[in-house]
């Protein structure tokens, strides 16, 4: 059966401590209940949870979204960015299954980063090694004004940015994420492939506004 | 002389009596402070032990047998039992080895907490048990998410959410048993939650004078706001035309005679083409025409807008086996398998793209471009007895075959052909009583459409000439 693998990568850094993690968790934790309510969704997603802050871990490997469990999570340390792309740059191709002779791989997988503040350690060769992938859509979201935003510009073409690091502006993110996947999950199912760009998702939003690159 | 003066005095303590009651007093508030904490500690150090073992119940379905286990320590806790079991349809064992088993069919969705509560060795009777609680959720069955909203019968080219037919075609003294055709077509459920209609058709026809059968399927592309009735034209037009083609066929028969008997292999071959040219490439050009005309009768409206797949084939038996000839765009599957022999023969290659959605349709200009791009879509030849053909939409071989190599695949059909006899046991889905003459088999075969698979539910076609 082909899946539609869904990684969501956070940033736990000490900057989040406080609201902003209850708010992660929170928007999690709704964003299961409402896809344990759609049968597309229910049939189809998996999803893999990646924090990140002095280090990287994968809290959730990829899990159907009916078994899903929400482990702690606490927010503390530096923001490893670039070890949570190495990260899941050797979780992807060892979890997405690949087409073969006899079965049908999964679904060109989905990304979903919620990056506050800056970044330590080495960006460059991870974010490389994280362009070999093939994903079907990437979207980083930039939570507050002193985010690097040129570094996960880098990562992807869609940069979308919430001002400020509060509950409200990080619940409306994962309530995108949540109908953006459902969008998703049931165009496979209804025209057999998906579009590979933020267009096709949901509108965004009020909190949450795009960054068009300007240069391309 | 109290109790508490005499006692001092022995230690060589002189101390008045009101200082001996003032004593007394402190030393027993301070010890009992002191037990005090040492009995909370104990509660702390034994209530983290058990937060510590992080006890996690898996998540279930509603109506779903569940089970979930954990033990606790003896050393740590004696006795323990767990409240809100009854409430959710679930109980709890708890063996003498403090092993404990929660089952039983979850009676409703939700996230609920279950209280785990617990004595240790040295609480004292009548002290407050401890308690935790245990998160457990259950996931409503899917299946019975999808909802099936009829389709608005005021709905332009409104055509029925499921239909099935079966074409008897009795024996006779003189021919012994005759194959029949039986054909069911099914609503994808995807269509079906959101009260839309099915794209699919099928089209049958055995023609009592010529004794020829013709077989139609189509598979209107979801994408397209009229391709329910693209694939109903395509069907219904490639059927008539064949039909007119073959009512009276003594002279193509004629042909087909020489060309079983022909010498000359290759030029018999081509001459064969280019009559079934005439018959079956013609009809599917006529069905691409009679799109383009449909489209242009119904305003705001492209022929894309009617996309769909097509398949169809037309065969006969004759005393020296089995002519059959088919065309087929799109993709899907069309095959001749035959048990005894152990094959299988796929009548074309399934047009699929990277991804299943990008296949080629009969209303794409370029199917129709020059005579090779019609030839290639074309397959004639003589058989000796088969036991089926078969001709699907891909809402059916999909999920049966998902790729294209186990299309070719004998083993991948005959299992193929023993699940459409047996059904599907565990979904409470009967088999298809393939038995000569058996009309009921329609209904069965209908039934057997609604199989489940997950992330396949498009609508579900298949015709079987048996």
């Amino acid at each position: 059966m082909r899946r539609l693998p869904v990684y969501i990568l956070i940033d736990t850094s000490t900057s989040m401590r406080g609201e902003p993690i209850e708010a992660v968790k929170g928007g999690i934790t709704s964003l299961i209940e409402s896809l344990n309510q759609d049968p597309y969704a229910l049939e189809t997603v998996c999803l893999s949870i990646i924090t990140y802050n002095a280090s990287a871990e994968q809290i959730v490997p990829l899990t159907e979204v009916y078994k899903f469990h929400l482990p702690e999570i606490i927010a503390k340390g530096r923001s490893a960015l670039g070890e949570a792309l190495m990260l899941l740059t050797s979780k992807v191709p060892e979890e997405v299954h690949k087409n073969t002779p006899e079965t049908k791989g999964d679904w060109k997988p989905l990304l979903f980063i919620l990056s506050d503040g800056g970044y330590s350690g080495p960006i460059a060769k991870p974010i490389a090694e994280f362009k070999k992938l093939t994903f079907g859509v990437v979207v980083a979201c930039a939570a507050g004004e002193k985010s690097h935003i040129d570094v996960l510009r880098k990562i992807t073409n869609d940069v979308i940015q919430i001002s400020t690091i509060d509950s409200t502006s990080i619940k409306s993110y994962f309530k995108w994420i949540s109908s953006s996947i459902s969008t998703t999950s049931m165009k496979i199912e209804t025209a057999g492939e998906y579009d590979m760009a933020i267009d096709a998702l949901p509108p965004l939003p009020n909190e949450i506004k795009v960054l068009r690159s300007t240069n391309n | 002389m109290s109790l508490v003066t005499t006692l001092l005095e022995q230690c060589g303590i002189q101390a008045s009596l009101a200082q001996g009651d003032d004593f007394q007093k402190w030393l027993i508030n301070e010890a009992w402070n002191k037990y005090k904490d040492s009995r909370m500690n104990k509660r702390i150090v034994i209530e983290n032990q058990v937060k510590d073992l992080n006890i996690k119940l898996s998540n279930g379905t509603v109506r779903k047998d569940y089970t979930a286990s954990f033990s606790l320590s003896k050393d740590v806790v004696t006795d323990f039992w767990i409240d809100g079991c009854d409430q959710l349809g679930l109980k709890c064992d708890i063996s003498e080895e403090n092993e404990c088993t929660i089952s039983g069919k979850p009676s409703q969705p939700g996230d609920f907490k279950l209280k785990l509560s617990y004595k240790y060795d040295g609480m004292i009777d009548g002290e407050e048990p401890l308690s935790i609680e245990l998160p457990i959720a259950f996931n409503p069955n899917p299946r019975s998410l999808w909802k099936d909203i009829p389709t608005d019968k005021n709905v332009i080219f409104y055509k029925d959410d499921c239909v099935c037919e079966y074409v008897k075609v009795e024996e006779k003294e003189e021919t012994g048993p005759r194959k029949d055709i039986v054909a069911a077509s099914q609503r994808g459920r995807s269509h079906a939650q959101e009260g839309k209609a099915r794209d699919d058709h099928f089209k049958l026809v055995h023609c009592e004078d010529s004794d020829w059968y013709i077989i139609a399927v189509a598979d209107g592309a979801g994408s397209a706001k009229y391709s329910r009735k693209g694939s109903e034209i395509a069907c219904e037009t490639v059927v008539a035309h064949c039909l007119e083609k073959l009512k009276d066929s003594a002279a193509f028969e004629e042909k087909i005679r020489a060309y079983k008997n022909a010498e000359d292999e290759e030029t018999a071959r081509k001459q064969m083409a280019n009559i079934i040219y005439d018959i079956i490439g013609n009809a599917a050009f006529k069905a691409h025409k009679a799109i383009n005309e449909a489209s242009k009768a119904n305003e705001n409206s492209k022929p894309k807008d009617f996309a769909t797949t097509l398949m169809f084939a037309i065969c006969k038996k004759f005393d020296f086996g089995w002519f059959i000839a088919s065309y087929w765009v799109g993709d899907g599957a069309m095959c001749l398998y035959n048990e005894k022999k152990g094959t299988s023969k796929l009548l074309g290659i399934p047009d699929e793209g990277e991804y299943s959605g990008q296949t080629r349709f009969l209303t794409m200009p370029e199917i129709f471009k020059d005579a090779t791009a019609v030839f290639e879509r074309l397959r004639f030849s003589i058989e000796d007895d088969f036991t089926s053909l078969m001709l699907m939409t891909d809402g059916v071989s999909d999920p049966m075959f998902e790729t294209e190599n186990n299309l070719n695949d004998f083993e991948k059909w005959k299992e193929f052909w023993n699940k459409l006899k047996t059904g599907f046991a565990e979904d409470e889905i009967g088999g298809v009583d393939l038995s000569d003459d058996n009309e009921e088999s329609k209904t069965q075969l209908l039934k057997w459409l609604s199989f489940w698979s997950p992330g396949n539910h498009d609508d579900r076609t298949i015709a079987i000439l048996y």
